[in-house]
């Protein structure tokens, strides 16, 4: 269709490749003769004017707590109602109430009243795989462990849907609202989330308080967004034929636009419920009660086997909560009106299993064996036993494969990109990336960067974040060639899509934790267990778009390369890649995201960089400031590489002359 | 779409639901049979949080408190958290009223005057970091054991991960660690890794004890590791702490005795478990034995009640 124009665009690539070249090559050699100097190196112990202020800001708002006016009459009123909140549904479910050996219901009640739940909002086969997973977090071994991570979740969720749905709606009619909300929004989707755990504690204290507000701030921006996308695709015929007719705002909302977007509402309920039980194992590090606490436990004391019992329940809740809320989104879709014996037959179902239920959580209140779930169902210690030494031979079968990796990444890739980055005068990295931006996204990338990584200098941590972004860009290299080729496949393939779908869903709903927990025993402490969690983390959702990409090339356009004799590969790299970009720059800036997020935490096994300094800063008082402001430092990054990689696909999007 | 669902389905729902509210609103009977049993305990104790810090030392004494208290008829949680700072706010927030080992020497005291946090003093237990080689590096360079000569041997120690320097294995982040302030008053040409564990650091010294490969790091009595795989302590020029500003910029870890810390709520209720935190107190030994329990495969449940009933009479006066 289009080669003279496919034809400037190589033209124009292959100049930029030039461009780039050149900025790495002087910027190589600049580095290697200035090596060492005006780097802005400080030591681990060594706080900066500016950390040391932020510190005694910390330190202050520290001892206003009891006292002070925003606390007496602002945090601690929403703490308080908060913890009240989350102890209301603990003591349902989870811990026993006070006076008393056992939580409101027994474990036998709670798995009927689940059965009976998902039975009236979705269906029977749906409501047996919720009882049966349920179960099988008990059999781990993990009963109240697992009801504290439900309380917890559903606690979050139900405050995330109280302000994220009136808000959505808020944003779904109204474009000042919608301008608005977006940039909040789109900051809280890239903020990293060991980054706001430290200044939530400060202002809201170490609790399950806390803990729900942390994971409400990653749950609630999805709540928003899905509803005021459901509202806005509501068609205008409808809104425009009821406002016609004589209705108000309201009746137009309850009687038109929300009826009609309740299917992507309930979506949204979906992908809130996700998020927030895929934060509340992260939120365990400031006193989230529930499977985090197991799952941080065996990271400390690297237990790998007691690390997978605890990752296998956080999956079986996310399996759980995902197929009972998504069958509830099928119903909504059902238009076929049930049939009146149908419905009589239901209605008959639904007063047999509600009745069941009462039952069962009688019973679990009089009698021992549905009171306390019993622990002769317990198998978590062969599950443990076989992930253990499932990982033990692993680790010793490929270690001549693994260190040869580790060798290779860390000596022929990480170490170099380190060096230029951490190593050259401040003021020539700064240059170097800002050109690097001004290729990628053009002047407006340029200038934002510009401004970021001035920030960065400022806040006296310019050495640690160089660290940091060496391990980003290193991981996120290693994962776009991993999951643009799975991506390119599953793209080209319905049987590989099959596959691979489970296996990044599972990767998805995994906590970054679980399996930070065997990569260091595969890697040992350094910078490469990070990298590969960074890895694994962040795979799926490049996958996931590159393949969508892939699919959504023009068959005209394939059927139109296969026509003139195009190989295979040459249909790969000549039409369905270039076509894809716009794919192939989201998944990198996702990517990019996403490895940051995990990166980080990496300053847990040994990799250094700012993560390490938020870690540190948590726990040693006179490096408190430090660790906020390395927090800070990482939402900079974070900022940084978002806005590059969207100015690349505004730019690649716009029309060309 | 409500509609073709009827009437019925909301009925049916509205019914369970009332049934349910009414069902969990009557009295637990599981509680009467319980409490008969237990009408002979004498006095009522409450529920408190107990801090569970990441190395087995701490989980050894921790558990035998939890079982000992558990037995008096209180109810405790045992919360993971990391040391200091993170762990103070709790105790202020109310989260957590127990930490039963911190090595940190003062670093409380913010959290002591604005009485969130009470010192009860030591719990019996002498804590010892110090940085150590595998015991055939000592062997072999008999005079590594100094640090004057650490630079001397600095070479065996690089790694990929060392940038050209030694690799000095740290404690992690959460722990009690001086390791840049003892590097730059030595003037020591060694870079400081994180090790982020316990085990971490147990896997640096068992494999440089196994493949006779050179490893510089962290480590710390009473730890039963120590009884298992030898290592040996590099001498630092010895550390006056009693002014700490001063000792700040210097060299080497103290021998210091671990110390209990308690919240305000706790020692204000004075119940049974306020007595056992104030009595409880044991020895470097009696850690390491109920630590090569649990690393031997015992719960700490387990091994902590094997310790009990092996000391009973000791953990009796703990209450009283």
């Amino acid at each position: 269709m289009s080669d003279e124009v496919l034809g400037t665009s190589n033209r124009r690539e292959i100049k930029r490749g030039w461009i780039f070249a050149g900025i790495l090559v002087a910027w190589f050699g600049l580095s290697k003769i200035f090596s060492g100097k005006y780097t802005y190196e400080l030591a681990v112990p060594q706080n900066t004017t500016f950390t040391n202020f932020v510190g005694e800001i910390a330190k202050s708002i520290r001892g206003n707590r009891t006292d002070g006016a925003a606390f007496k009459y602002f945090f601690n009123p929403i703490r308080q109602f908060i913890d009240g909140f989350v102890t209301l549904i603990r003591e349902t479910i989870s811990v026993p109430t006070t006076g008393s050996s056992i939580p409101l219901i027994g474990w036998f009640g709670v798995i009927a009243l689940i059965g009976f739940i998902v039975f009236a909002i979705a269906n029977a086969r749906t409501a047996i795989l919720a009882v049966t997973l349920t179960f099988a977090c008990g059999a781990l071994g993990l009963w109240s462990h697992s009801m504290d991570t439900l309380a917890m979740t559903i606690a979050a969720v139900f405050l995330s849907l109280v302000i994220g749905i009136p808000v959505g709606i808020w944003a779904g009619r109204s474009d000042f609202a919608l301008r608005l909300v977006t940039p909040i929004l789109d900051l809280a989707q890239i903020l990293p989330t060991l980054v706001y755990l430290a200044p939530l504690a400060l202002f809201f204290l170490i609790g399950p308080a806390s803990a729900t507000i942390a994971t409400m701030v990653y749950s609630i921006p999805i709540a928003i967004r899905l509803t005021a996308f459901g509202i806005r695709g509501v068609a205008k015929g409808p809104v425009e034929a009821s406002i016609s007719m004589g209705s108000t705002g309201g009746q137009t909302l309850t009687k038109v636009q929300l009826p009609i977007a309740k299917k992507t509402i309930v979506l949204g309920v979906n992908q809130t419920v996700m998020a927030a039980l895929s934060f509340v194992v992260i939120a365990a590090l400031i006193g989230a009660p529930g499977l985090g606490k197991p799952v941080i436990e065996a990271l400390i004391i690297r237990n790998v086997g007691e690390g997978f019992v605890a990752g296998f329940a956080v999956v079986f809740l996310a399996i759980m909560l995902d197929r009972s809320t998504t069958a509830a989104v099928v119903k909504q879709n059902t238009f076929v009106p049930p049939s009146p014996a149908q419905q009589k037959r239901r209605k008959i179902a639904l007063f047999a299993t509600g009745g069941a239920a009462i039952v069962s959580v009688f019973l679990s209140r009089q009698l021992a064996w549905a009171a306390y779930f019993p622990e002769q169902i317990n198998f978590s210690e062969p599950i443990a036993h076989a992930a253990d030494s499932a990982v033990k031979w692993v680790t010793s079968t490929f270690s001549f494969f693994t260190e040869g990796l580790i060798k290779f990444v860390t000596v022929g890739i990480l170490n170099p990109l380190e060096a230029l980055l951490s190593n050259s005068p401040w003021f020539l990295t700064v240059a170097a990336i800002a050109l690097i931006s001004l290729l990628v996204g053009g002047f407006r990338s340029a200038i934002v960067t510009l401004v970021v990584l001035f920030l960065i200098v400022g806040s006296g941590l310019w050495f640690d974040t160089m660290i940091t972004l060496a391990q980003t860009l290193v991981a996120t290299l290693l994962t776009m060639v991993i999951g643009v080729s799975i991506g390119i496949w599953v793209g080209r393939s319905q049987r590989a899509e099959r596959f691979i779908r489970p296996i990044m869903d599972a990767g998805q709903v995994l906590p970054a934790f679980v399996y930070l927990i065997p990569m260091l025993g595969f890697f040992g402490p350094a910078r490469f267990t990070a990298i590969a969690t960074g890895i694994v983390y962040s795979i799926p959702v490049v996958v996931k778009i590159v393949g969508q990409g892939i699919r959504d090339v023009p068959v005209t356009m394939i059927e139109a390369a296969v026509s003139s004799g195009s190989t295979t590969r040459q249909l790969i790299t000549k039409v369905q890649l270039p076509a894809a970009k716009n794919s192939l720059l989201l998944a990198t800036n996702q990517g990019l995201i996403f490895v940051l997020a995990v990166v980080v935490i990496g300053g847990f096994v040994g990799a250094g960089g700012l993560g390490y300094l938020v870690i540190l800063g948590s726990s040693k008082p006179d490096l408190q400031g430090k660790g906020l402001v390395a927090g800070f430092a990482i939402l900079l990054l974070g900022i940084m590489i978002d806005r590059m990689a969207q100015f690349a696909v505004r730019r690649n999007s716009a029309p060309r002359h | 779409m409500v509609r073709k669902q009827g009437k019925g389905f909301k009925f049916a729902v509205l019914t369970a639901v009332a049934g349910l509210a009414l069902t969990a609103c009557g009295g637990a009977g599981v509680d009467d049979a319980a409490s008969t049993t237990e009408t002979g305990a004498a006095e009522a104790c409450g529920s408190y949080s107990i801090a569970m810090h990441a190395w087995v030392g701490y989980t050894a004494s921790a558990q035998v408190v939890t079982e000992v208290a558990k037995a008096a008829g209180c109810t405790i949680e045992q919360v993971t958290l990391e040391e200091a700072g993170v762990t103070y706010d709790a105790m202020e927030a109310g989260t957590i009223d127990v930490v039963i080992e911190d090595w940190g020497g003062g670093r409380w005291q913010d959290w002591v005057d604005r009485g969130a946090v009470v010192e009860v003093g030591d719990n019996g237990n002498v804590g010892l970091i110090g940085m150590y080689v595998p015991a055939w590096m000592a062997e072999e360079y008999p005079d590594i054991t100094d640090s004057a000569n650490l630079n001397k041997y600095a070479d065996l120690f690089v790694t990929d991960e060392s940038k050209g320097k030694g690799a000095w294995y740290e404690g992690p982040p959460g722990y009690t660690t001086i390791g840049e302030k003892m590097v730059e008053a030595n003037g020591l040409n060694f870079t400081i890794i994180s090790t982020g564990s316990e085990q971490a650091l147990i896997d640096v010294f068992t494999k440089a004890a196994a493949d006779k490969t050179p490893a510089l790091g962290y480590f710390y009595e009473p730890q039963n590791f120590l009884a298992k795989v030898a290592l040996a302590r590099v001498n630092f020029p010895a550390n006056d702490w009693t002014d700490t500003a001063e000792a700040s910029g210097l060299t080497d870890y103290p021998s210091s005795p671990l110390i209990k810390l308690a919240s305000k709520k706790l020692m204000d209720a004075n119940d049974p478990f306020t007595r056992i935190i104030k009595n409880f107190k044991w020895t470097n030994d009696d850690q390491n034995g109920v630590a090569a329990d649990i690393e031997g495969g015992m719960t700490p449940e387990e091994a902590a009640k094997k310790w009990i009933a092996a000391n009973q009479a000791t953990a009796d006066g703990w209450v009283k």
